[in-house]
């Protein structure tokens, strides 16, 4: 997205914001001090500056943990036809469940479409047969598995 | 799958920085009780070995109530899977590619702001793919969960 555009959709941040998500983009850890330094100005705006951002909602700094090195290696993409229930409230149960990690109402074939992460294959097969198939609702699965991940942007996601 | 695995210690310090990651290293040496130098070796480590990345999330860059589209692609014959995956990852607007074994060869997604965007970005930019054959794809209308501090990190 051009920077128009994304300064129109956000008309309330200047310059030094859009610097300032742009460091701690590159690296999250960046000090206060260091970022003041690179943008000339003083250490105080930074700070408040970042506040404002996290207060409103629209940036925050977080760790983001590779599933990999969490212990989960498998990656799957998982269809919901629903029945008898709302598509709403079966994602919300759903969403409880920590290995489900992305869950989005949708339209088309399926009902719901998720991401979901699995230790191993047996781990798998009880996700999806027991804990997954067993919610009310829930008539059919239809999982795929990710074989190879070649881009999964920690920020594509609205806040 | 090979990547090294978190232990005890690495989880515990990434807890604290995934409530808030601008936390200090003295702070959470403190609350852990171990040194400064040890949670600033660990978070070395594990941001070198790619196994936390830390990162500002935004949406600045992204449309106001836009929707999640998923975008499954088949390939005309399987070995085109990798360099048709190879273009998907290079286009920007894509925050996810992945080969998929099962429903489709492929799965792209992005963030639109309603059906006729996404026809036209599947129509434009997925369809002139060469060796892409069909695409059958999902729009969002309820985004209900993203847990986003877990992520594939690729680089």
């Amino acid at each position: 997205m051009s920077t128009a555009a994304a300064v129109e959709a956000h008309p309330q941040l200047d310059e030094v914001d859009h610097r300032i998500i742009a460091l701690l983009r590159e690296d999250g850890r960046m000090p206060f001090r260091a970022i003041a330094r690179e943008l000339g100005v003083t250490e105080t705006t930074v700070r408040a500056r970042v506040r404002r951002l996290e207060d409103s909602n629209t940036m925050r700094v977080v760790a983001v943990t590779d599933i990999e090195a969490a212990g989960y290696n498998m990656l799957l993409a998982v269809g919901v036809q629903v029945e008898n229930r709302t598509p709403e409230s079966v994602a919300r149960d759903m969403a409880e469940i920590p290995e489900v990690f992305s869950v989005n109402v949708v339209v088309g074939t399926h009902d719901i479409e998720a991401l979901v992460v699995a230790e191993d294959q047996g781990a798998l097969h009880t996700l999806l047969s027991e804990r997954l198939a067993g919610l009310p609702g829930v008539r059919r699965l239809t999982p795929s598995l990710a074989v190879d991940v070649l881009k999964n942007q920690a920020d594509w996601v609205p806040l | 799958m090979s990547r090294r695995q978190l232990d005890g210690l690495d989880r515990d310090i990434v807890q604290w920085l995934s409530r808030d990651a601008r936390i200090s290293n003295r702070q959470i040496a403190a609350e852990l009780g171990v040194t400064e130098g040890t949670v600033r070796a660990r978070i070395k480590r594990m941001e070198e070995q790619r196994q936390i990345r830390i990162t500002a999330v935004t949406n600045i860059d992204r449309f106001r109530d836009a929707s999640l589209a998923y975008i499954w692609i088949e390939v005309e014959r399987t070995h085109q899977v990798r360099a048709v995956a190879r273009e998907l990852a290079a286009i920007p607007e894509l925050g996810f590619v992945g080969e998929m074994l099962g429903r489709s060869d492929l799965l792209a997604i992005t963030m639109v702001r309603n059906n006729e965007h996404l026809a036209e970005f599947v129509h434009s930019r997925i369809g002139t793919i060469e060796g892409v054959r069909r695409t059958e794809s999902t729009l969002g209308v309820n985004f209900v969960k993203h847990d986003y501090r877990m992520a594939r990190i690729v680089k």
